[in-house]
């Protein structure tokens, strides 16, 4: 075998492996007559109160005592819920965001943008960030700590919205000031829907982060609002995911140069 | 050693090394993946409750108990890039002979042998290394600096002290996180394969001075390695819920080939069980059942003199191979201490001390009296 048949046959195979993650992801592109999606997500059920911790460890940096509020809603509209439309494979850039925390923790998520989501998660203050947000699978992702002193990075990835089933991804000391970056694997990432950070030294530090894999997606914000723009005209499904109150799902159809209304409602869980 | 025992050896330790090296990018545990029906299983019970079932979910410095009582050895595994260093010293005493579970006076072994050992302490200064490789495998390297001595007594009733100091053999280790799974009920369980090797560094012709005369060859038990390559597999559990954590572990140390003074130690096989109680963050207390069985020494040590006189009379039952072997149960008890961020580390200060609750040995032998162990480790 010559070498010019050894090469075609690396390439073959190369291409063979490659092909299948090549086919799913998604590409940056030019498209026309683009919709776009607003509504609000409402919550019906009784109000929730927020978790409240005794902080054992570190009380100088995190405080003397902390709480969680994992749903969050006002005047009967939801707050923090993901929406995510499934099935585009070309379009829009990932727009660069910010979201913060809740005090007392001003953690942040960016999420820097352009050809991939490029999640940064910035510790402090005892705070990764929001409860929710978004995550991409094979990409990088920032962790960078804030605070003086360690957090314990515990991340799982699970394959329902609630998370019953979770999965361990990384287990890493974040030493203070110190910052690591970590891949989301495809293969242990295989058919996950949401990805759960804690910190094992503090156990109020908890965040949810949906898998997505283009930038069609919103999380609602304090009166329940999202709006996703820029769609290429097409019937889609639209799911809203919120980790206690679960998933909902619809099929929308984006008309060019048309702005859709729609609306969830979550009970109690 | 022979030639070809060499060979197996050199292919057992690259090979393992290739396989170590092989296997990244490693993502988790081995059985990950394959255990589609437990974890649906416990899955469905977890969500009956109200909780959620947690895969892999490993090694966590964040408690006393954290690691098992400081005699256990290569317990836990690491997170990916995280490094423990461990010193261990062990104080270990041994008095009176013994023959199957009686005691013998010294008499009773004169009467058979020119001298009979009365005492033996062993001390251990043990320096070990942990790292995380990836989230699949855990690498460790012990090398130990052993000091043994023993007080003889002869038929005339003279007494005489032999002692013997070195290097031991040095332990290199892979252990390969197999399975882990969590529920708030239920709390964690963790398991761990153990594979090693134990490399012939430590004295196998240690000398001093006796009444047979200067510089004379020590018998078995006071030779600082076994002069053998040997072969260290073993399994580990571990588990913890709430305030209570315990394991279980079973360790083999199997001997390969003949060492050059043309013996081989008899293999050595130890199980342990354990349970702690966390008291408070920074405290646990421990209870631990130790079983080691081991056997007699394969062929002798042709340099090694086993008799005295023209009557050839036996010298003394540490020189016969076939004097070597025993069971034993110890029960020990310790205490584990956490000092998070001592110098900006993990660090654990742990004791440990007991004594055998049964002994039974192909005696005479020594039996042991008491041992004690202390330890610190940081986790960085």
């Amino acid at each position: 075998m010559d070498n010019n048949t050894i090469a075609l046959w690396v390439l073959a195979s190369l291409a063979l492996v490659m092909a299948p993650g090549a086919a799913d992801a998604y590409e940056v592109g030019n498209v026309q007559n683009v919709g776009s999606i607003h509504g609000r997500v409402s919550f019906l059920g009784s109000s929730k109160e927020p978790l409240h911790f005794k902080v054992e460890k570190n009380p100088e940096v995190c405080g003397q005592e902390r709480s969680l509020m994992k749903v969050e809603s006002r005047d009967g509209f939801l707050t923090g819920a993901v929406i995510v439309l499934e099935g585009i494979d070309t379009g829009k850039p990932f727009p660069p965001q910010t979201y913060t925390g809740n005090l007392p923790g001003t953690g942040e998520f960016r999420y820097l943008g352009g050809e991939s989501l490029g999640l940064h998660v910035k510790t402090k203050d005892c705070n990764f960030g929001p409860f929710t947000g978004v995550i991409a699978a094979n990409e990088t992702v920032q962790f960078q700590n804030q605070d003086s002193i360690k957090h314990v990075l515990h991340s799982f990835v699970s394959k329902d919205t609630r998370g019953k089933i979770l999965r361990t991804v990384h287990n890493q000391d974040l030493q203070p000031h110190d910052e690591i970056v970590r891949v989301f694997p495809s293969n242990k990432m295989e058919n996950g829907v949401v990805v759960r950070i804690i910190c094992n030294r503090h156990d109020f530090m908890q965040n949810w982060l949906y898998v997505v894999d283009n930038p069609y997606f919103a999380i609602s914000d304090q009166e329940g609002r999202f709006t996703i723009d820029h769609i290429p005209p097409g019937t889609y499904t639209l799911l809203v995911r919120h980790p206690v109150l679960g998933e909902q799902r619809q099929e929308v159809t984006i008309e060019a140069r048309k702005d859709l209304q729609v609306g969830f409602a979550f009970g109690d869980e | 050693m022979t030639r070809s025992i060499r060979y197996l050896c050199f292919i057992f330790i690259v090979g393992s090394l290739g396989i170590v090296y092989a296997l990244p990018p490693a993502e988790g545990a081995l059985l990950d993946g394959l255990m589609g029906g437990v974890e649906e299983s416990l899955g469905k019970k977890a969500e009956e409750k109200g909780e959620r079932l947690v895969i892999g979910n490993f090694y966590q410095a964040e408690r006393p108990d954290s690691h098992a009582p400081i005699g256990v050895m290569q317990d836990h595994t690491h997170n990916k890039g995280e490094f423990m260093f461990t010193y261990r010293y062990m104080y270990m005493y041994m008095d009176k002979m013994r023959n199957g579970t009686d005691n013998l006076s010294n008499n009773d072994v004169l009467r058979d042998f020119a001298v009979t050992p009365k005492n033996m302490t062993t001390q251990m200064h043990m320096f070990s290394a942990m790292y995380g490789l990836n989230d699949t495998v855990t690498l460790m390297a012990m090398l130990p600096y052993v000091m043994k001595e023993m007080e003889h007594q002869n038929r005339a009733g003279a007494n005489f002290t032999t002692n013997s100091s070195g290097f031991g053999d040095t332990k290199l280790a892979a252990l390969w996180r197999l399975y882990a799974f969590e529920t708030p009920s239920i709390g964690s369980h963790r398991f761990h394969l153990n594979t090693g090797v134990s490399l012939p560094t430590g004295d196998i012709n240690p000398t001093d001075n006796t009444p047979l005369g200067n510089n004379s060859l020590l018998p078995y038990p006071m030779r600082l390695g076994s002069g053998t390559v040997d072969l260290l597999p073993g399994l580990t559990y571990t588990g913890v819920r709430n305030n209570v954590s315990w394991g279980f572990q079973a360790l083999g140390t199997v001997r390969i080939g003949h060492n050059q003074q043309g013996y081989k130690e008899g293999n050595r096989y130890k199980v342990n069980s354990w349970g702690a109680y966390r008291w408070a963050d920074w405290i646990s207390t421990s209870a631990r059942l130790n079983w080691q069985q081991w056997y007699n020494i394969k062929r002798e040590d042709g340099q090694l003199q086993t008799t005295v006189g023209p009557a050839q009379i036996p010298l003394v039952p540490t020189a016969d191979p076939e004097r070597q072997g025993g069971q034993r149960l110890d029960l020990m008890g310790g205490v584990n201490i956490l000092f998070p961020e001592f110098m900006g580390l993990e660090n654990h200060l742990n004791v440990e001390a007991g004594a055998p609750i049964y002994q039974y040995l192909d005696g005479p032998q020594l039996r042991q009296a008491w041992s004690f162990w202390v330890g610190w480790q940081m986790v960085m």
